[in-house]
């Protein structure tokens, strides 16, 4: 395992990944199919969601992403967690990932909170003894004990969230991805998840972490990864990286000026 | 689900070790094609769990639950009785014509309604396919067994109204492998639909209208002697209509047409692939697409 020529301690590495998205309907009466029939120009117009980005991620290290919105952020976490296929480059991931692109993202609003935890298990790929094993724990720390076996559809939006955070704590991981979603549950069960994050940074796996909090961002990472149009802007402190990030982000990032 | 056993409380380190030390490294590059037997082979429990899933949703909130099942086939057999038999006295070859026509309705039952939920199996589970790394084929798959009762419930009612009216031969060991052709024809077909309906939503618009005209274009209410020339070799090459009278030579012992057997065993194989292919190319974007 140690002669594949990778240091031990990279968990991930990106090397001149890209991913191009082709902009518009694909096929449609009217569209590029029937102008290609009539031998007319087809203009196919892309967007590089991803481009030419390289870095390492450390194993044990919680790394923060930050970024407008559209700069790729999501676009290298579903690559990393292996829901999208990059167009260029490589990434080379050692260990189990743990992705939490969403909140409740495979719950089913008819089955109840304890067979929803089942069914993420599976999906996750978590060794069915596992997952009961840890199912009392998962409805402790969501706090929904005494409605594990009522369904979902019951639920409020902060109870599932509870849930869907307690999964993706509980559930054991080398990496483990929070793309966004702390934003969504609020107050005090926020600052205990957050805790709980710090805890996980401490005792082995990596985390990579992407929030539009600042603050959250500072708090967890020691190093943080800045992207920008789909491209590697900075890698690099927390403290410094961000103080650039934040003065650079005071003009409103709504109009797209073509890049730096 | 019951409550978990303390027993069970405990994690079984054991366990967990071989689940981390299962991928040492994966290495994500581009690829023009993403499907693997190992997507089934290695997610058997992940199938059971969807299996259950749909199963407890489909009749959750129902009254006659599982009563549906016998619904849509037995309608349909009415329905036939009245226009082919009544009206259109059909000759059926000495069976009677509700025992022929349940036959090849037990049959169709699965294939239609298997392959109209089946096409959304993937639209269904938007969330899924955009947000987790589930092998798509996996939800397919789980959605096609999930409509397994839609086939046991009508072959088991045919081949009992069979045996009651002294039809029992040596064949009918054989019926499970045309109910397992059936199933792969099935797959193969779903697998086409639910990936290409991922990109063109015209695909299960179009769908029921098909299963609908689809019904009298295999030999369900009728013989396929009862037809020549064009018409003939249309039912031909639709791949059920020796799925059908194989099911009919084990079930009823009615000698099959040899040349519609190899037909549609020869295009349940070429569609097999196919969806093989297909299914595979468009794993790739589906996250994209969907």
């Amino acid at each position: 395992m140690t002669s594949d020529g990778m240091p031990r301690e990279v968990a991930v590495r990106a090397s001149g990944l890209g991913k191009t998205y082709r902009l518009g309907e694909r096929l449609r009466l009217g569209g590029a199919f029937t102008k290609r029939l009539r031998r007319e120009p087809v203009h196919k117009r892309t967007i590089d969601a991803l481009d030419e980005v390289t870095f390492d991620v450390m194993q044990g290290e919680c790394i923060g992403i930050v970024g407008a919105n559209g700069s790729g952020k999501s676009t290298f976490l579903q690559i990393l967690s292996r829901t999208v296929v990059p167009t260029r480059g490589s990434l080379t991931v050692r260990g189990r990932v743990l992705p939490m692109l969403s909140i409740g993202a495979g719950f089913h609003l008819e089955l109840t909170g304890r067979e929803n935890v089942v069914l993420q298990g599976a999906i996750l790929g978590v060794p069915r003894r596992t997952v009961l094993a840890r199912m009392d724990d998962i409805m402790e720390f969501a706090e929904l004990k005494r409605h594990a076996d009522t369904p979902l559809k019951r639920y409020s939006v902060g109870m599932q969230s509870r849930l869907s955070f307690a999964i993706g704590m509980r559930f054991p991981a080398d990496i483990y991805i929070f793309d966004e979603v702390l934003a969504v549950i609020d107050g005090a069960f926020r600052d205990r998840c957050l805790a709980e994050i710090e805890r996980i940074v401490g005792s082995g796996p990596t985390i990579l972490f992407v929030s539009h909090d600042l603050g959250q961002v500072a708090r967890l990472c020691e190093r943080t990864l800045w992207l920008e149009h789909g491209r590697l802007r900075a890698l690099g402190h927390t403290e410094k990286l961000l103080e650039r990030y934040r003065t650079r982000q005071t003009p409103p990032a709504g109009v797209d000026d073509g890049g730096p | 689900m019951t409550a978990t056993p303390l027993h069970r409380t405990h994690a079984r380190s054991d366990d967990l070790a071989a689940w981390r030390a299962v991928p040492p490294e994966v290495n994500i590059r581009p690829v023009r094609r993403r499907i693997a037997v190992r997507d089934v082979t290695a997610n058997l429990g992940l199938i059971r769990v969807l299996v259950a899933r749909d199963l407890k949703v489909k009749y959750k909130q129902s009254v006659l639950g599982p009563i549906w099942l016998f619904f849509q086939p037995f309608a349909l057999l009415v329905a036939f009785v009245i226009g082919f038999h009544s009206v259109a006295n059909v000759d059926t070859g000495g069976v009677s014509y509700a025992l022929f026509a349940l036959t090849g309705l037990s049959m169709w039952s699965y294939f239609s309604s298997a392959s109209a939920a089946g096409a959304l199996s993937l639209l269904g589970n938007t969330n899924l396919v955009r947000f987790t790394s589930c092998p798509r084929l996996v939800l397919t798959l789980a959605n096609l067994l999930a409509s397994l009762p839609a086939l046991l419930v009508p072959a088991a009612a045919a081949v009992v109204a069979a045996l009651m009216d002294g039809y029992g031969s040596a064949n009918l060991i054989l019926a499970p492998l045309a109910a397992i052709w059936l199933v792969l024809l099935t797959a193969a077909f779903t697998a086409i639909t639910a990936s290409l309906a991922v990109k063109w939503h015209d695909i299960p618009a179009a769908l029921p209208f098909l299963l609908q005209v689809g019904v009298f274009l295999a030999p369900i209410a009728y013989p396929a002697e009862n037809l020549s020339g064009v018409t003939r070799v249309l039912l031909t090459l639709n791949p059920l209509t020796g799925v059908i009278e194989a099911w009919r030579w084990c079930v009823l012992a009615v000698p099959p047409d040899g040349l519609a057997l190899a037909v549609s065993l020869t295009l349940t194989a070429l569609l097999a692939m196919g969806a093989w292919l297909i299914f595979g190319r468009l794993e790739v974007t589906m996250a994209d697409d969907i």
